[in-house]
């Protein structure tokens, strides 16, 4: 019995878990418009992933990539949420670099 | 020099997961008269998912059925928190579905509008203007 994958699966469970406040304190914080940023920490993490030779350590950055890369998919909706008050607003938000270019692209969102 | 596959296999099982769980419950949710059934798919899955993990012996496939297993998993508790959503508003309730229906006549705050389907415009708005956007934004 290899028990790698489900230790692997329940760590990841709880990076999924800690992916909601990042989305949360990062909305509140910055703001949706920085989801290409967010997207980039994941990407990043996933491609040095591959050359990290421990698999436990490999197998990590991958999944704390892959929910970087997802948390960049909820910060428009979560923007939203904050608008409707299901969320507490933050007027005073930390704008991203490049933030006038950003609001030109279509964020995206699963 | 050759590369550790194991990172790649957990971001796609990851984002695979998590994506297909958030596009499959939503869509399963609000089609199912019952959520006991679908959310006891999405726990056999799982499982089966976690025993594939635990007879692989390469490592890249069990982190990736591991991965997903879990997911699955959560994918069966998420279907009872899709439903609070309905009943909260905070998911758009189908009228033509029968649960649905009584939750839309139990509970107040049940809505058939999609809140979050729209741009973001930057300030609190109202319960009235919310809806406006979001009709807007359909036009």
């Amino acid at each position: 019995m290899n028990i790698f994958g489900l230790a692997i699966g329940l760590v990841t469970l709880g990076i999924i878990g800690l992916g909601f406040p990042l989305v949360i304190q990062t909305e509140r914080r910055g703001g949706y418009l920085w989801w290409p940023y967010m997207l980039a920490v994941g990407v990043l993490l996933a491609i040095g992933s591959l050359f990290v030779g421990n698999i436990w350590v490999s197998a990590l950055l991958g999944a704390v990539g892959a929910t970087f890369a997802w948390g960049s998919t909820e910060l428009k909706e979560q923007a939203v949420r904050t608008e409707v008050g299901w969320y507490p607003f933050n007027d005073h938000k930390v704008q991203p670099p490049l933030a006038e270019i950003i609001k030109k692209w279509k964020a995206p969102h699963l | 020099m050759a590369f550790n596959l194991v990172g790649l296999a957990a971001t796609l099982a990851t984002f695979l997961g998590i994506w297909a769980g958030h596009v499959s419950v939503r869509k399963v949710e609000s089609v199912a008269r019952s959520i006991k059934w679908p959310s006891s798919i999405y726990a056999v899955l799982g499982i089966s998912c976690e025993v594939g993990a635990g007879l692989s012996p390469q490592p890249a496939w069990s982190a990736a059925l591991g991965i997903l297993g879990i997911t699955f998993l959560f994918d069966a508790f998420e279907m009872v928190r899709q439903q609070r959503r309905i009943v909260k508003g905070h998911a758009p309730a189908q009228p033509g579905n029968p649960r649905h229906a009584r939750i839309l006549a139990e509970s107040s705050s049940a809505t058939t509008h999609d809140l979050l389907k729209r741009e973001p415009v930057g300030r609190p708005v109202g319960a009235d203007e919310a809806i406006r956007l979001i009709t807007e934004h359909y036009a």
